[in-house]
């Protein structure tokens, strides 16, 4: 039973990935990406992993695949003005691709994998224990990790306008277009 | 946790303190001036607080390993950050855009970087690289009224979390093969091969792409150039040293953990990705007319020649990476800080022609840019010089002459390059424009490196005794 | 103590002159001058005091003092009768060369100055050097400054003569150094004492491939210095594109270092790679003899024929060392000084009639001797001196150097020997041009030596002929040392012969 649940999910993410990469229209793009996380998540719950199937819903599939919708809407991104990469670009991806997957095939063919007992960890409450005794630095390090990422978009998403213009602002203009002579000129 | 650890880690716990404290302040008020010193006061004291030698090493729970190559390494990459630090002041004085939370994301990459010299475990491994990576994104994108600065932040943001994600699967990898996370479970788990399973070998390689790519080692390098030009100076130094130093010195303490130079094919990928970047990062370096991407395929082509002594993986070579770093930390931030201290409100002095007559305009900044030139090229009186005949001699005790003679070779295709900067600054010297008034930290912090620089290049001794007290495997 | 004393002075002088220029050009100069001529006479004075125990089985001076344990580096320096005439020489030449930029080099005399005394203390270290490591050290040393002397204040095309000396050089260098280490690890595991001492690398056993290999390492460094046809293209280039005191320096200090690296290191450190090189070295020191001579004869820039000239006549030095006998090697030796003299000499007078006349074409020249004979005068004897003329320095060194050399090849000894007819031509073409013939129009513009140029010229005619006439002064001194390399040759072939006949 589990098995077949898991070639099933399994055939739909793998689908909803592709079709996340081939539909042109981007909204169509952002529903099977929904799609998709919805079934890694299930993949989550056929390993005992009930919080992070949880987490995976409300955060990516939530959170930011609305984010993402709103933004793609308000961009208005319905015509595909992406430019296509020549042939040669084409072809490397293709090779490395294919490459990386023959060995990743290779290697998972084989694989002797440890057994690790799945009914100690994932659910909510051995994550938690683990989380706040073994990991419990880690855990409070990635507080400074959220720290740099927000301050890092919080600093790139503010306006460029915004920024108080020097007094010595005439001189400035002017240097300014002296450098960007320079730049076109390399 | 104990309150050993907490001792033990009382400089990591430090800097997160500086980077809130920072982020305070911001709050309360925006003052550069006050901002800067804080930063600088949270480095002083986070060196104040590192471990004494005497009590090394010591396990924080399973994830920190607080030895002599960790404690080593995070003053060196402290003492970086201060000096990076004291240019920062001078080049965001000058430009007027808000300051402060560069200081913020600037502790925390130094926070990251401190984690990844000490951890012993992928999760302190990983966590330390993200928090570095993330760090750096704001950073490099600072200088929003640059037009690269944009192109140089997405490109850094997308190809450091593509090769995060190819190290995260590699991680994945070798723990499913293994069950076992930490550098010690792993170590027992590696020496009972001869030849590694290929699931192992396959994450083992994921791992190496993922570090190649912050090393910049070739082929994960193309970021490099495009970045160290759209980022501001101050932050191109960082990169160079701080952020390629600590993912070395990881490196090196997980291969010596599974003794990955046992296996063929872990020596081969290495041999092949140092002589890459050796070769690639000097051709591409000759053609270069901008400094910022002349210093960018140097520091390419440097961790091709360090990569020799890493190979090496031996007491002499770990010794060799060490002396290697400091030597390199010192003149990339040297060849930063006079690239730094030139920079134009507007512009960085990234072209050729910025410096042409340094030496007559300008004498004491051009010598110490002659000086870190030479350093780089590996001539004696230099720091540089010594730890270029490091690399050789552990090359050369473990055999690997093809490497070694390569190491040679590309080191004559430098000097073209180098020279060709040096040459530039002894031109006769034309009318210039005011340059922007010096600071004393600036200078203050290029006098000392290139003191350091002429000194461990002149009398060595002292410096290889620390290392080998701290570093020494044997 | 004293050897490191010398460098020492000539470094710190380096750093006061820049300083002092600052403020007062002409003390830097004095500065400069000063502290070279104490070397001079301070090593002089060595020289005349030791003079009787030349034969003793010590060397003159030593001096030990670790410096780099980890690696087993000390800063040893000796001075044996060989490094005390070169560091004389080297002296000699360096005073030479801050009297003759007194006029010419009118900017940045400071760091001019500097770059000189830095190059003479690179040389004088490489001299006196006896660890393998200080001695590499020593040879990048006396690059650096170089290059600057060359790129900031030589000729027209400076910049291309300075990058290409510095690339030559710092490659063979490099691959000298590679040889060094390898050496050392050698050594190292072979006795378990890891070390660059020179005598304790002097025992060292190393195979047959291995010191094949070495030995082109070493000596890749040391025939690009030389030069040694084919890689002598950065000669011309060099000589003829730097200020008069960089020429002067290049041709009468830099060329010797690569010859005393071969006789004081490639033949004792590897005897038996030496010895089935010897016939290789000797015909490239032959061809280079002709190929310098023939070039030299076609220039028309005076310095640059100079430049070939020193090609042709470090030629005969190749070919006196690798023939392996004790005439041979004092013909090298005095060589080595007899040819700094003259061309350095050379040099000066090509410096002195550029900064007349600002060519250096031979074409533009001719008919200066009657309107000042002094300086024809002084250049005839030099120029006498170079083609060998006996009597003078020189005639000795080539002399005793074909007389060796026949002993080990006939056929190459009387090829070499066409060098001094070619050397009769180019010579006397030189004379020809510059101080013979029509009158040409510069000649109104030439004045005779002031008395700055005297006090360097008439110095260096005396020495020529003094030597010239008791070369047993230079012999004395380096007999000793001469007669050690070649007993290490020596034995290593009675131990070859003797394997042979063993193990027929």
């Amino acid at each position: 039973m589990t098995l077949y649940a898991f070639y099933f999910l399994s055939f739909l993410a793998v689908m909803g990935a592709l079709m996340v990469v081939f539909s042109r229209n981007p909204v169509t793009s952002v529903i099977f990406l929904v799609m998709t996380f919805f079934t890694i998540a299930c993949h989550y719950m056929l390993l005992n992993a009930q919080f992070l199937a949880a987490v995976h819903v409300i955060v990516y599939a939530g959170a930011i695949m609305v984010l993402f919708l709103y933004v793609i809407m308000l961009l208005n991104l319905n015509e595909a003005v992406e430019k296509q990469k020549t042939l040669l670009l084409k072809v490397a991806a293709i090779v490395t691709g294919g490459l990386f997957m023959i060995v990743l095939s290779a290697a998972l063919r084989t694989a002797e994998t440890s057994y690790i007992d799945t009914s100690v960890v994932g659910s909510a409450r051995n994550l938690g224990k683990v989380l706040l005794n073994e990991y419990l630095l880690p855990f409070e390090a990635v507080s400074l990790l959220l720290l740099a990422a927000m301050t890092g978009a919080i600093m790139l998403a503010r306006s460029r306008k915004r920024i108080k213009p020097a007094p010595n602002v005439v001189g400035m203009t002017h240097e300014r277009e002296q450098t960007k002579t320079v730049v076109h000129e390399q | 946790m104990s309150r050993a650890d907490i001792i033990f880690l009382l400089p990591h716990l430090m800097l997160t303190l500086g980077a809130v404290l920072v982020m305070m302040a911001i709050a309360v008020r925006r003052n550069h001036f006050a901002v800067y010193v804080l930063t600088c006061l949270t480095l002083i004291v986070a060196l104040y607080f590192l471990p004494k030698t005497a009590s090394l090493p010591h396990n924080v729970g399973v994830l920190f390993v607080v030895d002599g190559l960790g404690v080593f390494n995070t003053m060196i990459i402290m003492l970086a950050a201060l000096a990076v630090a004291l240019m920062s002041y001078a080049y965001f004085d000058t430009r007027e855009e808000r300051t402060g939370e560069y200081y913020m994301l600037f502790i925390l990459a130094t926070f990251g970087a401190c984690i990844m010299v000490i951890s012993g475990h992928f999760v302190s491994f990983f966590l330390g690289l993200e928090i570095l990576s993330v760090s750096l994104y704001g950073m490099i994108a600072y200088l929003r009224k640059r037009e690269r600065s944009d192109e140089a932040g997405i490109k850094y943001l997308i190809l450091a979390a593509f090769s995060s994600a190819f190290l995260l699967f590699g991680m994945a990898l070798i723990y499913a093969a293994t069950g076992d996370m930490t550098f010690e479970g792993l170590s027992g788990y590696f020496s009972a091969f001869d030849e590694l399973p290929i699931l192992v070998m396959t994450g083992v390689g994921l791992v190496v792409v993922g570090a190649g790519f912050k090393l910049s080692v070739v082929p994960f390098h193309m970021w490099t150039p495009d970045v160290y030009e759209g980022a501001p100076a101050p932050v191109a130094a960082f990169i160079s040293t701080i952020s390629k130093g600590a993912t070395m010195v990881l490196l090196v303490r997980f291969f010596l953990a599974i003794d990955g130079f046992r296996f063929p094919v872990v020596l081969t990928i290495f041999t092949v990705i140092s002589i890459a970047s050796m070769v690639v990062g000097n051709i591409l370096a000759l053609r270069q007319q901008n400094v910022k991407r002349i210093l960018a395929y140097s520091s390419i082509a440097h961790f091709g020649y360090l990569l020799v002594a890493f190979i090496a993986a031996d007491e002499l070579g770990v010794e060799a990476v060490n002396f290697y770093l400091v030597a390199y930390f010192a003149t990339m931030l040297g060849a930063f800080g006079v690239v730094t201290v030139l920079s134009h409100p507007e512009r960085d002095a990234e072209l050729l022609d910025d410096y042409r007559g340094l030496l007559w305009s300008r004498p004491a900044l051009a010598t110490v840019f002659v000086v870190t030139l030479l350093s780089l090229a590996g001539i004696p009186l230099t720091a540089g010089f010594v730890a270029k005949f490091y690399l050789l001699a552990s090359g050369i005790s473990t055999n690997q002459w093809l490497l070694v003679i390569l190491l040679v070779v590309n080191s004559i295709v430098g000097l073209f390059y180098y020279i060709r900067i040096v040459a530039v600054m002894f031109d006769s010297a034309e009318e210039r424009e005011a340059r922007p008034a010096g600071y004393v930290g600036n200078f203050a912090t290029l006098l000392i490196l290139v003191v350091l620089l002429v000194w461990f290049g002149v009398s060595p001794q002292g410096l290889i005794d620390v290392i080998r007290n701290l570093v020494g495997v044997g | 103590m004293t050897l490191i004393a010398f460098i020492g002075i000539l470094m710190a002088g380096g750093l006061l002159a820049w300083i002092i220029a600052r403020w007062n050009e002409t003390l830097s100069r004095w500065i400069a001058l000063t502290v070279v001529l104490i070397d001079l006479m301070w090593s002089v004075a060595i020289l005349v005091s030791r003079r009787p125990d030349f034969s003793g089985t010590d060397w003159l001076i030593r001096f030990d003092y670790p410096w780099i344990g980890r690696f087993g580096i000390g800063i040893s320096v000796a001075a044996d009768g060989l490094s005390l005439v070169l560091l004389i020489l080297t002296f000699f030449l360096g005073a030479v060369s801050v009297v003759v930029s007194w006029r010419e080099i009118r900017d940045r005399v400071g760091f001019f100055h500097f770059n000189l005394l830095w190059v003479l203390a690179g040389i004088a270290g490489v001299f006196v050097v006896i660890d393998l490591f200080l001695f590499y050290f020593f040879w990048e040393v006396m690059l650096i400054p170089m290059y600057f002397l060359i790129g900031t204040w030589g000729h027209e095309n400076r910049r291309y003569a300075a990058v290409k000396f510095f690339i030559f050089t710092q490659a063979s260098g490099l691959m000298m150094l590679l040889s060094i280490l390898g050496l050392y690890f050698i050594h190292g595991i072979n006795t378990g004492t890891y070390t660059f001492d020179y005598f304790e690398l002097l025992t060292a056993t190393v195979g047959t491939t291995a010191g094949r290999w070495l030995m082109l390492g070493f000596l890749a460094a040391f025939i690009v210095k030389l030069p040694v046809v084919p890689f002598h293209s950065w000669l011309p280039d060099a000589h003829s594109q730097a200020p008069t005191a960089g020429s002067v320096i290049l041709a009468g200090l830099l060329l010797k270092t690569g010859a005393y690296g071969i006789l004081r290191f490639v033949l004792p450190l590897f005897p038996d790679a030496s010895r089935e090189l010897a016939s290789i070295a000797m015909t490239l020191g032959v061809a280079g003899i002709l190929y310098g001579a023939l070039l030299a004869y076609g220039q028309t820039d005076f310095k640059r024929l100079v430049a070939y000239t020193s090609v042709s006549h470090m030629g005969f030095v190749m070919l006196g060392i690798f023939s392996f006998n004790e005439l041979a090697f004092q013909g090298v030796v005095m060589q080595l000084v007899a040819h700094g003299l003259s061309t350095g000499a050379l040099f000066v007078i090509a410096g002195a009639l550029y900064e007349r006349i600002h060519t250096r074409d031979l074409s533009l020249m001719g008919g200066f001797w009657t309107g000042t004979p002094f300086i024809g005068f002084i250049t005839l004897v030099f120029v006498m001196a170079s083609l060998g003329l006996p009597g003078l320095a020189n005639f000795i060194a080539e002399f005793l150097i074909l007389n060796g050399a026949w002993q080990a090849s006939h056929a190459l000894t009387v090829a070499g020997a066409m060098g001094l007819i070619l050397a009769m031509a180019y010579s006397l073409r030189i004379m020809r041009k510059i101080f013979f013939g029509p009158a040409s129009d510069m000649a109104s513009r030439m004045s005779d030596l002031t008395l700055r140029e005297k006090v360097v010229l008439v110095p260096m005619t005396l020495l020529v002929i003094f030597l010239g006439l008791f070369p047993q002064h230079v012999f004395n001194a380096s007999e000793k040392t001469v007669k050690d390399i070649l007993g290490v040759v020596m034995r290593s072939q009675a131990d070859a012969i003797q394997n042979a006949n063993e193990n027929p």
